[in-house]
């Protein structure tokens, strides 16, 4: 392309009638072209000197100064990096109300199904603590099946056949995961949840364990580990 | 098209990005905004430092920007409120007197009396840019004249002169082109003469 095509180009992209990717060339060329650069701030003076415009000729290398200026301090901040903050924000939001809505839940069946309902079963002690519980928690069937009480489960993560040797196990996954995702919810939520997993353990001192088992976790190590978890989790 | 539209579209390059978009239309405004700033600022480096924080400003501020006005509107408020806040600035600050230690051979010197449009030799040098232009449209073609009058005067589209002038709208593209083209050749001469250097003004 000669000279006189590249400034053929230039004045229609003064006028904004260039395609887009030829702009994106053109301006590249600018930048390196101290000729391109002089004849676009020229052809705004005579734009200016045919309507009759107000215009001062700024000194010397005063848009390289701006430009040296701009240079300086980086990228301006858009709306880019808010809307990320916006997104973060709603995103903790929705984890904390889906973990809000699943305690709440759990703590609705376990509340149903009596005092060793599916929480109490299924929670035997809250996060890293639950390798020292599921140690000494024996493998059990729940005092209430949900699938014998003649009920649909409510809970979506709670599975049917609580009586299966694998329930331990199940259930400390789901302590871990709740533990683990609180940290997106609010402090209150947090303790909330801490609580109701505490609350939940009612049952393991239930007289239908065997000594020694269940009951072998007291109430205080169940509230330490609860505890930690949620420090570990902030 | 509206006559800000190539405007808008270097505004929107920016907000994707791209700083030397931005360039181009400090480039295209500098003038307007220096001379604006004079309005409150008549020492041309002050007005030029503060017409260099508007841009800036504008630049900062350019993401929030939605093209609800024209982009010279925009940067107009943003410059005047800029020389308001630094006349205000200056009322505040106690009154310094500069002594000009190097005696009156040197200050002020020519060139930046030529560059103060507020001086008689600024306002000259302004005058003949007018002049110079409007005799330099005069001297064109017909065709040239009218394609460059309906863009810059009524801020038509390519697409719209090339309605109005019924021809192709790469025509109209080559006509604008070589009025300019003639323009600007009488334009450096006065650059020449009046400045030095052609670079000088930019």
């Amino acid at each position: 392309m000669n000279q006189d095509q590249v400034e053929s180009q230039l004045s229609a992209m003064f006028d904004g009638e260039l395609p887009v990717a030829e702009c994106e060339l053109l301006s590249r060329r600018i930048d390196r072209d101290e000729n391109l650069r002089s004849r676009w701030s020229r052809y705004a003076l005579i734009g200016a000197a045919m309507r009759s415009e107000p215009v001062a000729a700024a000194r010397s290398g005063f848009a390289t100064r701006v430009s040296a200026a701009l240079s300086a301090e980086g990228r301006p901040r858009g709306t880019r990096q808010r809307r990320l903050w916006w997104n973060s924000a709603l995103a903790a939001t929705l984890v904390a109300g889906v973990a809000g809505l699943s305690i709440a839940m759990l703590r609705d069946d376990a509340s149903r199904f009596g005092a060793r309902g599916v929480v109490a079963d299924a929670v035997p002690a809250p996060a890293r603590a639950a390798d020292r519980v599921a140690a000494a928690v024996p493998v059990r069937a729940p005092a209430v099946s949900v699938s014998g009480a003649g009920h649909e489960p409510w809970s979506y993560v709670t599975p049917v056949g609580l009586g299966s040797g694998n329930n331990s196990a199940l259930r400390t996954q789901l302590a871990d995961y709740m533990v683990e995702h609180s940290v997106y919810s609010t402090p209150l939520m947090q303790r909330n949840l801490l609580s109701s997993l505490v609350s939940g353990e009612d049952g393991l001192g239930n007289a239908s364990d065997p000594p020694g088992t269940a009951t072998a976790v007291t109430r205080a190590e169940q509230v330490d580990a609860a505890a930690a978890a949620g420090a570990r989790a902030r | 098209m509206v006559p800000d539209a190539s405007d808008w579209s270097l505004v929107q390059r920016v907000q994707r990005g791209e700083r030397n978009a931005y360039d181009l239309l400090v480039l295209k405004y500098q003038h307007k905004v220096v001379k604006l700033v004079m309005r409150y600022l008549r020492d041309p480096a002050e007005a030029e430092d503060v017409a260099q924080e508007a841009f800036i400003k504008a630049y900062r501020a350019l993401p929030q920007f939605r093209g609800d006005s024209a982009f010279y509107t925009w940067l107009y408020r943003i410059a005047i409120n800029t020389a308001k806040n630094a006349l205000a600035a200056r009322d505040r600050s106690p009154v310094s007197y500069e002594l000009d230690l190097q005696g009156s051979d040197d200050s002020p010197d020519l060139v930046s009396r030529l560059k103060d449009p507020e001086t008689p030799e600024g306002l000259a040098l302004t005058e003949e840019i007018r002049n110079t232009v409007n005799s330099a449209i005069e001297a064109l073609p017909e065709d040239l004249r009218t394609a460059i009058v309906l863009r810059e005067l009524e801020g038509l589209s390519y697409e719209e002169i090339a309605a109005t002038m019924d021809c192709p709208v790469g025509t109209v593209r080559s006509r604008i082109f070589r009025a300019r083209e003639a323009i600007d050749r009488r334009l450096r001469v006065v650059f020449d003469g009046g400045l030095g250097r052609t670079e000088e003004l930019v």
